[in-house]
């Protein structure tokens, strides 16, 4: 683990010195909320959980948790994932 | 947008599973590369969503590994609605029947318009049109246009230009009428005075004389009439005897075309007025364009200045707009405007000089009322003094000429 933290620390200094985005770098998922109507997941891993008030979302080493009623996944591609409906709150399970 | 219509043209199904199973199919199905969307919560514990149509059979792997059942409980797309179309044979034999007669029937004619006629009648260009061979309800095919053109302007004296256009099921005739010169001789005319004026001269050619030289006759007098009375009995002598015989035809009022020649002398009068000393203003160079647009009463300024530079500056506007089609105008102008900077001066003339330019004007002024080149006899140039010394010099042009008054009117 000692060497996997070591490594992820030079990639996100390498990273903040290069000035390049962490989702590539880091491979990290980049989250575009747009108001509480939609929420783009890209980056995914795919999903664990499903039902019209919870949606959970496996990424790189977490799992985002998305919150409210209604919600559909709109579509699901192998790197994106786009959930709809009114959304309450968005957490980082680890 | 573009992958629903994508969607709608390969073809898609709605497939429900239950919701236990759903994050495992929907994993494996991602990682396989196949596209799910509008994942939704359907009756009860089951979810539905759509997948296109040739990824089913990679699902019913899926389906047996994670041992999920779905089910197919809607279809979609262009694919599933051909495969309608085939089992409803009557209504794509309406369809196919509906394009055919509508197709047939728009290569007929069906309407025949007549434009331009103003003396011919139409119903007399139509009968021409029919014996052509032309009638509602012929295919277009056998419309031979230039044919069709040259049948009527044969059949019809009166017409100088004949257009045939089809446009769609109309078949359209343009025709233009011959202007012929007024007919001479035939008409009853008389010769009425154009202008007041005095008499100086009065030749008649035909017809009888009401007016004498020296006359003063007013616009709209008859001159020459074209009535002639019968001549007096006490011309008549018995020497000729046989004109006794149709005496009462020579008793009757004969008509004429007036003709003769009258002329007259016309009195023109003006006045004008120069100041001696006249503000008058010249374009310095200066100037600068204004390009805006209107959108109904908002004015937004494209190009130029919002306020205009100059004090004092001629403006000339241009107003483009869209062309309008039937009742609907667009309610957008572009509007340029151009700006000439203008310098005010002030001209200052001594007595003479002022006196000689209001000559000029006034001048020019009778002259605009006048025929071209008319005989002047006189002028008379003189100028209004006031009481008291005004800086401004008026005068009073009066010039006679010599015309011919006569204008033909027809007799009444």
């Amino acid at each position: 683990m000692a060497w996997k933290d070591l490594k992820n620390k030079v990639k996100r200094q390498l990273s903040d010195y290069m000035d390049l985005p962490g989702d590539i770098m880091l491979d990290l998922p980049k989250i575009v909320l747009v108001g509480n109507l939609q929420v783009f997941i890209e980056n995914h891993r795919g999903i664990q959980e499903y039902n019209p008030n919870l949606v959970r979302v496996v990424v790189s080493d977490k799992v985002i948790e998305v919150t409210g009623e209604n919600l559909t996944l709109r579509n699901i591609i192998p790197d994106e994932i786009c959930v709809e409906g009114q959304i309450s709150g968005l957490a980082f399970l680890s | 947008m573009f992958f629903k219509i994508l969607n709608y043209l390969y073809g898609y199904v709605t497939i429900t599973l239950p919701e236990e199973c759903l994050e495992k199919f929907v994993n494996m199905a991602t990682t396989r590369g196949i596209y799910l969307w509008d994942i939704t919560n359907s009756i009860g514990n089951q979810v539905a969503l759509n997948v296109r149509t040739r990824d089913v059979p990679p699902l019913r792997h899926i389906a047996r590994m994670t041992r999920c059942r779905f089910h197919i409980i809607k279809r979609s797309g262009v694919p599933f609605f051909i495969n309608q179309l085939q089992h409803r044979k009557a209504l794509l034999g309406g369809a196919l029947f509906f394009v055919i007669v509508l197709y047939s029937l728009s290569s007929f004619i069906w309407f025949i318009d007549i434009k331009g006629n103003k003396s011919i009648s139409e119903a007399k260009i139509t009968k021409v049109v029919q014996q052509a061979g032309v009638h509602r309800g012929l295919p277009k095919r056998s419309v031979n246009a230039a044919e069709l053109e040259k049948a009527i302007i044969q059949q019809l004296s009166g017409l100088a230009w004949v257009g045939v256009t089809v446009d769609g099921t109309r078949l359209e005739i343009e025709v233009v009428e011959k202007v012929l010169p007024p007919n001479n001789g035939a008409q009853i005319v008389d010769l009425v005075a154009q202008k007041d004026g005095l008499i100086k001269e009065v030749l008649v050619l035909s017809g009888h004389p009401l007016v004498q030289e020296g006359d003063t006759v007013t616009a709209g007098q008859v001159l020459i009439s074209a009535a002639i009375p019968p001549p007096k009995v006490e011309e008549y002598d018995k020497k000729n005897p046989d004109v006794v015989e149709d005496e009462d035809l020579q008793q009757q009022v004969q008509f004429v075309h007036a003709r003769g020649i009258v002329r007259a002398r016309i009195w023109y009068d003006g006045y004008e007025e120069v100041k001696l000393r006249e503000q008058q203003k010249r374009p310095t160079g200066q100037q600068i364009t204004k390009l805006c647009m209107k959108i109904g009463s908002k004015e937004i300024i494209l190009m130029g200045p919002r306020q205009v530079p100059y004090t004092n500056y001629v403006e000339y506007a241009e107003v483009k707009r869209f062309p309008s089609w039937r009742n609907i105008v667009v309610p957008v102008e572009f509007i340029t405007v151009k700006y000439i900077e203008q310098r005010i001066y002030y001209q200052e003339f001594n007595r003479t000089e002022a006196l000689r330019l209001a000559g000029e004007q006034v001048l020019e002024k009778l002259r605009s009322q006048m025929p071209e080149r008319v005989k002047t006899l006189n002028t008379n140039l003189r100028e209004v003094k006031t009481a008291n010394e005004e800086d401004i010099v008026r005068v009073r042009l009066t010039v006679e000429t010599l015309e011919e008054i006569g204008v033909e009117k027809p007799h009444q």
